[in-house]
């Protein structure tokens, strides 16, 4: 057990300092479709740079971003993986 | 005393200047309120909007069935676009018809105008006569609808007059009791003519007076035949 733990921490470790997550809401038009989703953040953790960095990440893949509700470390995740479904860390 | 003078092309052109004028008005304030109903008309997208601004609102209306619910909510909206499209449609059928309505209508009333104009003007006229048909071998000469019967001698009168009428010809009493009596102008008499239209005169006068003013009922006596109305002492 002792012996596991560095390497798990080595293989989460690139993301571990930077660990950042958004959720945010998007849509498309024409049907109007909505999304609710979680994506990982590598830029400053504040809404505002989460939604910059955002909407053309959602954009090349046609959806537009309509706001971030929040952002949140690695400890925020699981409580959104049902929510977020099949666009758990899509984008 | 001077005539008032109408001139029939001026009022002729006055009138398709108030037709011009109506017509465009009509179409000017009919198209007028079509923007102003077509820019009120709720947008068909204003739905979708609806639902778009609920999802930003709530942030817990997160869950999958809650997003789907609301896609639901968002299709039906744009189900409701079709039947506002139709509306609009419709509502520019209806406009197209109520301005060619208006027109007519307008059309119409200037048409009422002008034939009440025309109308007064032939009250005023008195007897307008329409028709003149002499038949000889009854020896009645019918004005428009009334039927009167003269002499031989009256017939043969009018009947003389009305040739010259047809030709533009004025008669002279001389002339006329030359063509009458077969003779040679200057074996006739200016009076005998004369007579012969006194004589015309008198008859047909007598009738048409008593047809058209002076009325005779019969067994209980005579009245003017005229709208009570329109009489007045002075």
């Amino acid at each position: 057990m002792k012996h596991i733990l560095p390497i798990v921490l080595a293989l989460f470790g690139t993301a571990a300092q930077a660990d950042c997550y958004a959720d945010y809401k998007a849509k498309q038009d024409d049907p109007l479709r909505l999304q609710y989703g979680v994506a990982q953040i590598n830029g400053a953790c504040e809404i505002e740079a989460a939604a910059n960095e955002l909407a053309p990440r959602l954009e090349g893949a046609g959806w537009i971003l309509l706001n971030i509700v929040s952002v949140f470390d690695e400890n925020g995740l699981e409580e959104r993986r049902d929510s977020a479904g099949e666009n758990f860390l899509r984008f | 005393m001077q005539a008032k003078i109408f001139s029939a092309s001026e009022s002729l052109k006055a009138g398709n200047r108030v037709v011009v004028a109506g017509i465009s008005a009509v179409v000017l304030v009919l198209v007028l309120a079509a923007v102003v109903l077509f820019a009120n008309l709720p947008d068909a997208n204003a739905f979708n909007a609806r639902v778009e601004q609920l999802f930003i609102q709530n942030d817990d209306l997160t869950a999958q069935a809650e997003l789907k619910l609301l896609e639901i909510l968002a299709q039906s909206g744009t189900a409701f676009q079709d039947t506002l499209a139709s509306y609009r449609f419709v509502i520019f059928v209806l406009f197209v018809f109520a301005t060619a309505l208006l027109i007519a209508a307008v059309a119409f009333l200037v048409m009422l105008i002008e034939m009440n104009r025309r109308m007064s003007k032939i009250e005023r006229a008195g007897i307008e006569i329409n028709s003149l048909v002499i038949s000889r071998d009854q020896n009645t000469v019918t004005l428009n609808d009334f039927e009167f019967k003269l002499t031989e001698a009256s017939i043969e009168t009018l009947a003389v007059l009305a040739e010259a009428r047809m030709d533009d010809e004025v008669m002279s009493g001389l002339q006329i009791e030359a063509v009458i009596s077969g003779r040679d102008p200057s074996d006739c008499d200016e009076a005998a003519g004369a007579t012969r239209i006194k004589r015309l005169r008198d008859t047909l006068g007598n009738q048409m007076i008593s047809e058209l003013l002076v009325k005779n009922i019969a067994r209980r006596g005579y009245m003017l035949a005229i709208d009570k109305d329109v009489i007045r002492m002075t």
